[in-house]
C-alpha cells in the first residue's frame, strides 16, 4: 500500500492540477510543489521500513489485474530499487522549485508533465510484472516527449522526436523479448517467477539490452542523449540525466544480467569496449564543448559508460559501484544542470566563452559549482569518488575482463578531470567581462534548490556505509544468479562475504587517503 | 415444407432491418426535422447492440435458413462492433449533414442498409450469404462516398470505389465459383468436408487465392490498397470514417469464418501468404503514411497499416498448426483489435471533422498548429486518438498490439512479430507529427474554427472514454472476445 501510494500519490496531483488550474500560477506551483515533497516524505517511509538484511523484494503488493493473460498489478522494491526509487521522489520536488519562476507558457501543463513523469519513473522502478513495467516504461515517453517538446529550446521539435523514436525503436524489440519471455515462464508475466534457463537466451538478452543500451545510451546508440538535453528546459534535463537514463542500467541489473547469465557472459567482450569507448568517446567530445549544457551532456555518456563497466564486471565490487554511481550521476549532473540553467536564466547563454571571472560577481554560485564539479570528476571525500573507486575496483578483479579495458576506462577519469577543471577555469576565474557585471548570486530559493544535493553529494562521499548496507544483499543476489553460470565456472563461495570485503578494502583505501591528507 | 425460423435469433438484424424502414418512411414527410432520423438510426442501432449484448452474454451457437445463416458469439461480437461504430458514425455525422440543403434521408438509411450488410456477411455460413452481404454493403457505400454530388472529389471518389469494388466484388465471385467447381458446394462447414475427403485440387487453390484478392480489396490489403487514400480523401469525413471501420471488420470477418472454417486443411498453403501480406500491409502503410500532408490521407495509409496488425492475428491463427488455445487466441486477438481499432479510428476522424472553418475542413496537417492553446479539447481528442492509434499505453490501442503480437509469439511467429514492433515505432512518427504541430508550434494564419456541435462532442467523448477505459481494463472486453470464437 505504502508503495501504490508513492507511486500513485503524483498522478493524483496530476488531477488535481487539472481541475484547480482555474486558482492561479501560484496554486498550480503550490500544489506540485506539496505534492512532490509530499511524495518524498512518504518514500522516505520506505527507507526506514527496509529490511536490508533480506535481499527478496519487500513492499509487495499484488492484486489480479488481466487474469486472462496472466498478467497483475505486482510491484515490489528490493535494495537496488529503492535507491532508484528515493532518487526520484527525491529529484522531483527540488525540480519543482526550481522551475518555479522559469515557466512562462502553459504552467499547470508543465508542472502535470513532471509530476506523472514521476509515476511513469516510480513505476518502472517498482513493477514486478513485465506487462507492467512494459506498460510504464512507454507511458514514461508522453510527458517526457511534451516537455522537451513544448518547453524546450530552438530545436526542440527534433530533439523530441528523435527521443520518442530512439526509444521507442528499442522497446519495440523488448516488447518481443517479454512476449517470448512469458511462453517460458508458464504463461505469466510476473518477474519474480522468471528462473532457471530460457530458450533463445542470447535472442531475448540482446532484445532488453538494445533497449536499454539505447536508454542509458551506451555508445554507438547515444547520439539522441545530446539533443535531448540541450534543448530541453533545465529541469527536463535533471529528470532525464539524473533518472531516466538510469532506468537503462536499472534494467540491465534487473533483467539482463540475472535472467540471462550465459548470454551476458557471452556479451561481455562485445559490451565492455562499447562501455569504455563511451567513457573516452564522452570525455573527448565533452572537452572540446563551446556549450556548457552540452558538455554536461557529453559528460553523462562518459559516466554512464562507468556504471555499464561495473555492472559487466559481474561482481559484488563492481555492481554496488555501479548502483551507487546511478545515484551519485543522478545527484552530480542534476545539480551541474540545474546550476547551468541558472546561469542560463542570468544571461541567456551558455556559451562558455560568453563568461569568465564569474566567481568575483558570484561568490555563493562558484562554490556550489565547484562542489559539483568535483563530485562529478570523482573528488575523493565527494560521492563520485566512492562509486566510481568501486566500479574500477570490481573491474579489476580476476575474472571480470580484460585489464587493459579498465586502464583506459581510468584514463576516463582523468580525461574527466581535465575537461570539468578546464571548463571551470574558464567560467569563473579570468577577467570579468562587462555584460557579465550585473549579474546577481543565487536567491533564497535556488540555494534552498542546491543545498540537499549537496548534503548527499558529501555524505556519500564521506560515509557510503548506509547507502551500501542496504542494497548490498540485493546486490549479492544478482550477483550469484549472474555468476551461476555453468560457463563462468568460477563461482565465488560466499557472496555476501565477497561484498563486505569490498567494503571494507574501499574503506581501508579511504582512511589510508584521508590519514595522508 | 415450411421454414422453420427462430425468430429469437435474427432479433439484431430484424432491429436494424424495422429501424431501416421506420426510416425510410419518416423520410417522406418534409415536416419532420431530418435530425430526427438521425436520432431514429441512434436508438435503433442502440436497441440492436443491447440485444446483441445480451445475446453474446448468454451465449449461441446455432444456425438458420438451412445452415446459411449461422448466429453464434462470433458473429454476435462482430455485430457489437459494427453497430457501435454505426452509433458513433452516425452521431458524428449528424452536424456534419446538417449543413447546405445536403438530402439527409437516405444518407441514414444507406448506413443502415450497409450495416445490415455486414451484419450478414459476419453471419454468413455459406459463401453466397456472404457475397449477398458484401454486395448490401458495398452498393451502399459506393453511394455514400459520392454522396456530396456537388463535390467534384466526392463524386470521384464514389466512381473509383464503385470500379474498384466492383473488380473486388468480380475476383470474389470467381473465387466462389471455382471452389463450388472443386468442392461442389458453398456452404463453409461442406467445403471443409470436402476438403478432407478430397485432393488439394489447382481449382480449389486459385479458388482460394482469388478469395485472397477479393478481401485483400475489401479490407486494403497491400498491394490490393489503392483506392484507399483517394477514396478517403475525397469521400465525406463521416464515410471515410464509417469505411474505415466497420466495413473492414466485416471483411476480417467472413475472411476469418471462410479461411478458418472453410479452408482449414489449407492453412499451409495461406497461412504463409498472409504473413507475407500482413508484412508488406504494415511497413507500406507505415513508410507512406510518413509522407502524408493531408489528415485523411495519412489517416487512410494508417488504416491500411491497420488491417496489417489484423493480419498478424490471422496469420497467428493460421499458423498455429493444431494448437488450439494458439489459434483461439489469433482469432480472439484479431477480433478484438478489429473493436478497438474501429472506435479509436472513428474517433480520429471525428476530431478532424471538429476541426471546421467556416470555409469547410481543414485537412492539411499545417493547419492544426497551435490548437492545443486555442482549442483545447479538440487538441485533447485528437491526441488522444492519435496516441491510441500509436500503440501507446494506457490506451486501448497498446493493448490491442499487444494482445496481437502476443497471439503470434504463441504461434512462433517471431520475424512477423519484430516487423509489427519496428513498424509501431515507425508509426509513431506521423502519429506523434500531428500532436507536435498541433501543441508545439505557432499557426502561420489565424483559423476561425466553427463552434462545436453537441452530438459530435457527445460521439468523441464516449469513443475517448472507451480508449481509455479499455486501456487501464482490458478484461472488460478481452474475456467476451475470448468467448467469441468460434
Amino acid at each position: 500500500m505504502l508503495l501504490s501510494t508513492v507511486i500513485f500519490l503524483p498522478l493524483l496531483g496530476v488531477i488535481a492540477i487539472a481541475l484547480l488550474r482555474g486558482l492561479g500560477a501560484s496554486a498550480i506551483k503550490g500544489i506540485a510543489l506539496v505534492i512532490g515533497i509530499l511524495t518524498f516524505v512518504i518514500s522516505l517511509g520506505l527507507y526506514t521500513g527496509f529490511n536490508a538484511d533480506t535481499a527478496t523484494f519487500q513492499y509487495i503488493t499484488q492484486e489480479s489485474w488481466i487474469s486472462d493473460l496472466g498478467i497483475s498489478y505486482h510491484i515490489g522494491i528490493d535494495g537496488i530499487s529503492l535507491w532508484l526509487v528515493l532518487l526520484t521522489t527525491f529529484l522531483t520536488p527540488i525540480c519543482i522549485l526550481a522551475a518555479w519562476n522559469s515557466v512562462e507558457k502553459g504552467l499547470s501543463g508543465f508542472m502535470m508533465s513532471l509530476l506523472a513523469l514521476e509515476t511513469g519513473m516510480l513505476g518502472v522502478f517498482c513493477s514486478l510484472d513485465l506487462f507492467l513495467f512494459f506498460v510504464f516504461w512507454e507511458s514514461m515517453l508522453i510527458p517526457m516527449y511534451f516537455l522537451i517538446g513544448i518547453w524546450g529550446g530552438e530545436r526542440r521539435i527534433y530533439a523530441t522526436v528523435k527521443f520518442v523514436l530512439y526509444t521507442m525503436a528499442g522497446s519495440a524489440l523488448m516488447l518481443v523479448g517479454i512476449l517470448a519471455l512469458y511462453f517460458q515462464n508458464d504463461n505469466s508475466f510476473d518477474l519474480t517467477t522468471l528462473s532457471g534457463t530460457f530458450d533463445h537466451s542470447e535472442l531475448l538478452f540482446l532484445a532488453f539490452f538494445i533497449a536499454f543500451a539505447i536508454k542509458v545510451p551506451l555508445f554507438p546508440f547515444h547520439t539522441w542523449l545530446p539533443d535531448a538535453h540541450v534543448e530541453a528546459p533545465t529541469v527536463g534535463s535533471v529528470i532525464l540525466a539524473g533518472v531516466l537514463l538510469k532506468m537503462g542500467t536499472y534494467g540491465i541489473i534487473r533483467f539482463c544480467l540475472p535472467l540471462f547469465p550465459d548470454a551476458a557472459e557471452k556479451f561481455t567482450p562485445l559490451i565492455v569496449p562499447l562501455a569504455v569507448i563511451g567513457i573516452i568517446y564522452g570525455a573527448l567530445v565533452a572537452m572540446v564543448q563551446p556549450d556548457l549544457k552540452k558538455l554536461v551532456a557529453y559528460s553523462s555518456v562518459s559516466h554512464l559508460g562507468f556504471v555499464v563497466l561495473g555492472l559487466f564486471s559481474k561482481n559484488p565490487a563492481g555492481l554496488q559501484g555501479s548502483v551507487l554511481q546511478m545515484i551519485n550521476h543522478g545527484l552530480s549532473t542534476g545539480a551541474l544542470f540545474l546550476l547551468v540553467g541558472m546561469i542560463y536564466e542570468r544571461r541567456h547563454s551558455r556559451m562558455i566563452v560568453d563568461f569568465g571571472g564569474l566567481s568575483k560577481r558570484m561568490p555563493i554560485f562558484a562554490t556550489i559549482f565547484a562542489i559539483a564539479t568535483f563530485s562529478s570528476i570523482g573528488l575523493p571525500g565527494l560521492n563520485g569518488f566512492v562509486g566510481e573507486f568501486m566500479i574500477l575496483f570490481g573491474s579489476f578483479k580476476e575474472g571480470a575482463f580484460s585489464k587493459v579495458y579498465v586502464v583506459f576506462a581510468t584514463a576516463g577519469v582523468i580525461l574527466a578531470a581535465v575537461y570539468m577543471l578546464w571548463m571551470f577555469q574558464r567560467v569563473m576565474f579570468g577577467t570579468l567581462d562587462k555584460t557579465n557585471e550585473g549579474l546577481p548570486d543565487l536567491n533564497a530559493r535556488e540555494i534552498v534548490v542546491m543545498l540537499p544535493i549537496l548534503l548527499f553529494i558529501v555524505w556519500i562521499g564521506v560515509y557510503p556505509k548506509p547507502f551500501l548496507n542496504k542494497m548490498e544483499k540485493s546486490v549479492g543476489l544478482v550477483v550469484t544468479k549472474v555468476q551461476a553460470t555453468p560457463a563462468m565456472g568460477q563461482l565465488e563461495k560466499g557472496v555476501p562475504a565477497g561484498t563486505k570485503l569490498a567494503l571494507r578494502e574501499i574503506q581501508h583505501e579511504k582512511s589510508e587517503k584521508e590519514a595522508e591528507q | 415444407m415450411p421454414i422453420e425460423i427462430n425468430w429469437q435469433l435474427l432479433m439484431p438484424e430484424l432491429v436494424i432491418a424495422l429501424t431501416l424502414l421506420i426510416v425510410l418512411v419518416f423520410d417522406l414527410f418534409d415536416s419532420i426535422s431530418k435530425t430526427v432520423l438521425g436520432w431514429m438510426t441512434i436508438v435503433g442501432a442502440a436497441i440492436a447492440l443491447w440485444v446483441s449484448i445480451q445475446m453474446h452474454q448468454a451465449g449461441f451457437d446455432d444456425t438458420q435458413f438451412y445452415g446459411m445463416f449461422k448466429v453464434d458469439n462470433f458473429s454476435l461480437f462482430f455485430n457489437i462492433i459494427f453497430l457501435v461504430s454505426t452509433i458513433l458514425v452516425t452521431l458524428i455525422s449528424m452536424s456534419y449533414l446538417d449543413r447546405g440543403d445536403r438530402k439527409q434521408g437516405p444518407y441514414y438509411l444507406l448506413i443502415l442498409l450497409a450495416t445490415l450488410g455486414m451484419m450478414l456477411m459476419a453471419a454468413g455460413n455459406e459463401l453466397i450469404i456472404v457475397f449477398l452481404g458484401l454486395e448490401l454493403m458495398s452498393l451502399s457505400l459506393y453511394v455514400l462516398a459520392g454522396y456530396f454530388r456537388e463535390n467534384p472529389a466526392s463524386s470521384e471518389a464514389g466512381m473509383k470505389y464503385l470500379l474498384l469494388g466492383a473488380f473486388a466484388s468480380a475476383f470474389f465471385l470467381y473465387g466462389i465459383a471455382l471452389i463450388y467447381g472443386a468442392t461442389g458446394t458453398t456452404s463453409v462447414p461442406e467445403i471443409a468436408q470436402a476438403i478432407i475427403a478430397e485432393d488439394k485440387s489447382p481449382l480449389l487453390l486459385a479458388g482460394m487465392f482469388l478469395l485472397v484478392v477479393g478481401f485483400g480489396f475489401k479490407v486494403a490489403i497491400v498491394p490490393f490498397h489503392q483506392w484507399a487514400p483517394d477514396v478517403y480523401e475525397g469521400a465525406p469525413t463521416t464515410i471515410a470514417a464509417f469505411i474505415s471501420a466497420g466495413p473492414k471488420a466485416a471483411g476480417f470477418a467472413a475472411f476469418l469464418r471462410i479461411f478458418m472454417e472453410a479452408l482449414p486443411n489449407l492453412q499451409g498453403e495461406w497461412s504463409g501468404v498472409l504473413i507475407l501480406l500482413a508484412m508488406l500491409t504494415m511497413t507500406v502503410g507505415n513508410v507512406i503514411a510518413i509522407a502524408q500532408t493531408n489528415i485523411k490521407r495519412m489517416l487512410a495509409y494508417s488504416s491500411i497499416a491497420h488491417a496489417g496488425y489484423v493480419l498478424i492475428g490471422l496469420a497467428a491463427a493460421g499458423a498455429a498448426a493444431g494448437n488450439e488455445a494458439a489459434r483461439d487466441e489469433g482469432i480472439s486477438s484479431a477480433i478484438l483489435y478489429l473493436l478497438i481499432y474501429c472506435v479509436m479510428n472513428i474517433g480520429a476522424f471525428g476530431a478532424v471533422i471538429l476541426a471546421r472553418t467556416e470555409d469547410g475542413e481543414s485537412l492539411m496537417i499545417s493547419d492544426y498548429a497551435g490548437l492545443g492553446t486555442r482549442k483545447p479539447l479538440l487538441a485533447m481528442f485528437m491526441s488522444v486518438m492519435l496516441l491510441s492509434l500509436a500503440g501507446f499505453p494506457p490506451t486501448a490501442g497498446f493493448v490491442g498490439k499487444f494482445y496481437i503480437f502476443k497471439s503470434a509469439i504463441g504461434s512462433e511467429l517471431y520475424l512477423l512479430v519484430i516487423v509489427g514492433a519496428i513498424n509501431t515505432a515507425i508509426s509513431a512518427f506521423y502519429y506523434l507529427r500531428v500532436v507536435v504541430t498541433m501543441y508545439m508550434r505557432e499557426p502561420e494564419e489565424e483559423l476561425e474554427f466553427s463552434p462545436y456541435a453537441s452530438t459530435l462532442v457527445v460521439g468523441l467523448i464516449i469513443a475517448a472514454v472507451g480508449v481509455l477505459l479499455i486501456g487501464i481494463l482490458p478484461s472488460l472486453i478481452l474475456t467476451p472476445a475470448q468467448n467469441s470464437v468460434f
